[in-house]
């Protein structure tokens, strides 16, 4: 198996105030996968994003990226990155911004205009190359800062927050353009708290809250985990559970509105709870497949079992 | 290749300001002014005028030397020492701070770059905005003085890479302060609060090196007043003169010691203005002014050979007293002037490193 993106044993960043911003968070990304790293905001996203990328110093560090150590520049040269809230220098036009950002990551000087005019034409401004950033509106920045992030030719991408202020075709666009980078064989490290958009694209997630990792999967594992059956029957009998079914794997029942849950998306696991139900007289209305959504995912995660409520996201010590 | 980057972007970036063009626009116009003046036989020549001056003609003069000295004490000293070198702090002083905000500082670092070289590669990037004014002032200079003086002097491009450096020890500084305070008008005022200080440190240093030379000057004319009053009478009494000489004593030790003080302070701050006249001390070298100045003090009157107390004197001569100023200007080397200010502006580029390595962003 070939080595991972990311293999990010342990962070720990502690700012001045006793802030823990990153405790002791660990995940692992693999090669070739689309990865959504979710979390409220303040619970330590971007901070994770910059460690990796040594803007931030973290206070312990263990892991690799790209297969060598963290903090080390010499990876960096593999890695595309689009930093929420970027600025690209509102005095050059697009194609200078995107050849510059070729050049600092150590792009030679014939290939750089050459993909700068490509990958422009690839998140849609071709029209715009030579006009100054600074006349840009800001989903053209966030598509010039794209073609910016990828004019390396990385083989890992971080992109945080890339639909920030695009429109909806454009939005549309960039997830089209994150598949096509993981069909090209490229790691894309996505950091969003839109989960509508990292559903779509994702192949796995990882939860961060109060600065660590608290749920980390393929997006299709974590999703099964919550998923279930619904099964309605009627049944003209005392309101009170319909004998058998629950030894055959309901797991939830409402008795008042004959509505038994199933907590598998296994079919044929449904079938005792479905013998039972009509051996005890009862007609099937409905056997109904409910897939947990990420956003209850999230929720879950991010609320306090206890009381109910969101838990702040970040942690003071 | 990253330095190239760098250098490029810096240059579009200060070029991008309206400030680099009207700094450059004045630069052609400080240069057009100084085509204007002319020297003649009678005096100064402004336009169709001539300034008739007895002591600034062909006949003190060369045109050429005239030309030299003019590009020194108006467009070195005064254009390029000062006013280009105020624009270019006004102009490069926000460089710092944008390169640390927020949105770009992250897209630079997230590079197989070192902080470190990303510091000084931006600091480099913003003395071109000095180095290229300079060189363009310098070929327009070196043009007129050739074309209207007669006199093709390549040795006044020592001012290029001399401005440059002087104006890299106050850009240093700038530099840290505005990475430091992530503000460009907070660093374009300390800076220039800084330079302020250098220059009130420089001038009271030459003020009080100047009384305390003369004050020895002065005891060396008393001296000389009792050799002679002895070879003319051995038993002479020369007490009114030992007793005029130790009175002048203690001044002079609380003069050396203050001046002791100031130069220590010196040394370890940025010159900026003996950077710059060290051009004038290589122009004058080079177009052989030395002589001029050594007829200019041959001329003087009598009048103004005897000791008129420019610095409290009242025996040494004037010209004695400038001469031994000049002498100990000169005695000051390049390795001082120039190696302690680098020494300085090394230091400040150190601590501007260390901040930007290791500050998070």
């Amino acid at each position: 198996m070939a080595d991972p993106a990311i293999d990010l044993q342990s962070v720990r960043k502690t700012y001045g105030g006793g802030v823990h911003a990153l405790r002791d968070a660990a995940l692992r990304v693999e090669r070739g996968e689309i990865f959504g790293l979710l979390g409220p905001n303040g619970a330590g996203k971007s901070t994770l994003v910059k460690v990796l990328l040594t803007v931030v110093r973290a206070t312990q560090v263990n892991g690799t990226l790209l297969g060598r150590p963290i903090g080390q520049k010499a990876p960096l040269a593999r890695v595309g990155y689009l930093p929420e809230h970027h600025r690209l220098p509102p005095y050059l036009t697009a194609r200078q911004a995107v050849e510059f950002s070729g050049a600092l990551s150590g792009v030679p000087r014939k290939d750089r205009r050459q993909r700068a005019d490509g990958l422009l034409d690839r998140v849609g401004l071709s029209n715009w190359k030579d006009r100054r950033v600074s006349t840009f509106s800001k989903g053209m920045r966030q598509r010039a800062g794209l073609a910016a992030a990828l004019v390396n030719d990385p083989e890992l991408v971080f992109l945080d927050e890339p639909t920030d202020g695009v429109d909806p075709v454009g939005r549309k666009e960039i997830r089209d353009l994150l598949v096509g980078l993981r069909s090209e064989g490229r790691t894309v490290f996505l950091n969003s708290h839109l989960l509508s958009e990292a559903e779509q694209v994702c192949d796995r997630v990882a939860i961060l809250l109060q600065g660590r990792v608290v749920r980390e999967g393929r997006l299709i594992d974590l999703q099964r985990e919550g998923s279930r059956q619904e099964l309605v029957v009627r049944w003209y009998g005392p309101a009170q559970p319909l004998p058998g079914c629950e030894d055959a794997g309901a797991v939830d029942a409402d008795a008042s509105t004959r509505r038994y849950t199933l907590a598998t998306l296994d079919a044929a696991a449904a079938q005792p709870a479905l013998d039972a139900a009509r051996r005890a007289g009862a007609v099937v209305i409905s056997l109904t497949p409910v897939r947990e959504g990420l956003e209850s995912l999230f929720m879950k995660a991010v609320t306090d079992p206890v009381t109910g409520r969101a838990l702040p996201p970040g942690a003071i010590a | 290749m990253q330095l190239t980057a760098m250098l490029v972007d810096t240059y579009r970036e200060l070029s991008s300001r309206r400030l680099f063009w009207l700094s450059l626009a004045l630069s052609a116009l400080v240069v057009l002014s100084f085509a204007l003046v002319g020297i003649n036989e009678e005096g100064v020549q402004i336009l169709a005028w001539t300034l008739d001056i007895p002591f600034l003609n062909t006949r003190t003069i060369e045109a050429g030397e005239f030309y030299k000295l003019t590009f020194y004490g108006l467009g070195v000293r005064f254009w390029l020492g000062w006013l280009a070198c105020l624009l270019a702090l006004v102009s490069s002083a926000g460089l710092f701070p944008e390169m640390v905000a927020g949105g770009t500082v992250e897209t630079l670092l997230a590079r197989p770059v070192s902080r470190w070289r990303l510091y000084l590669f931006k600091f480099l990037g913003g003395l071109l905005f000095t180095a290229l004014q300079v060189t363009v002032f310098c070929v327009a200079s070196f043009l007129v003085i050739g074309i209207r003086g007669n006199a093709w002097e390549p040795g006044i491009f020592v001012a290029v890479p001399m401005v440059t450096v002087m104006y890299s020890y106050l850009f240093s500084v700038c530099a840290l302060l505005g990475a430091w305070t992530r503000s460009g008008i907070a660093a374009l005022l300390l800076t220039v609060l800084f330079w302020g200080f250098l220059f009130m440190l420089n001038v009271s240093e030459q003020m009080v090196n100047s009384f305390r030379l003369a004050r020895l000057e002065e005891f060396a004319a008393i001296d000389r007043t009792m050799e002679k009053r002895r070879q003319k009478d051995p038993q002479a009494d020369v007490s009114d003169l030992q007793a005029e000489r130790d009175a002048g004593q203690e001044g002079w030790r609380k003069l050396d010691t203050a001046h002791r003080i100031l130069l220590v302070a010196k040394t370890a701050l940025p010159k900026t203005d003996e950077t710059t006249a060290l051009v004038q001390r290589w122009i004058v070298d080079a177009a052989n002014l030395g002589a001029v100045a050594e007829e200019t003090e041959e001329s003087e009157t009598p009048a103004r050979r005897k000791g008129r107390g420019s610095f409290g004197t009242t025996r040494a001569r004037e010209s004695d007293v400038r001469k031994a100023i000049d002498q100990d200007m000169e005695s000051r080397g390049v390795g001082w002037i120039v190696g302690t200010s680098l020494l300085f502006e090394a230091l400040v580029l150190g601590l501007g490193c260390r901040h930007f390595a290791r500050r998070d962003f």
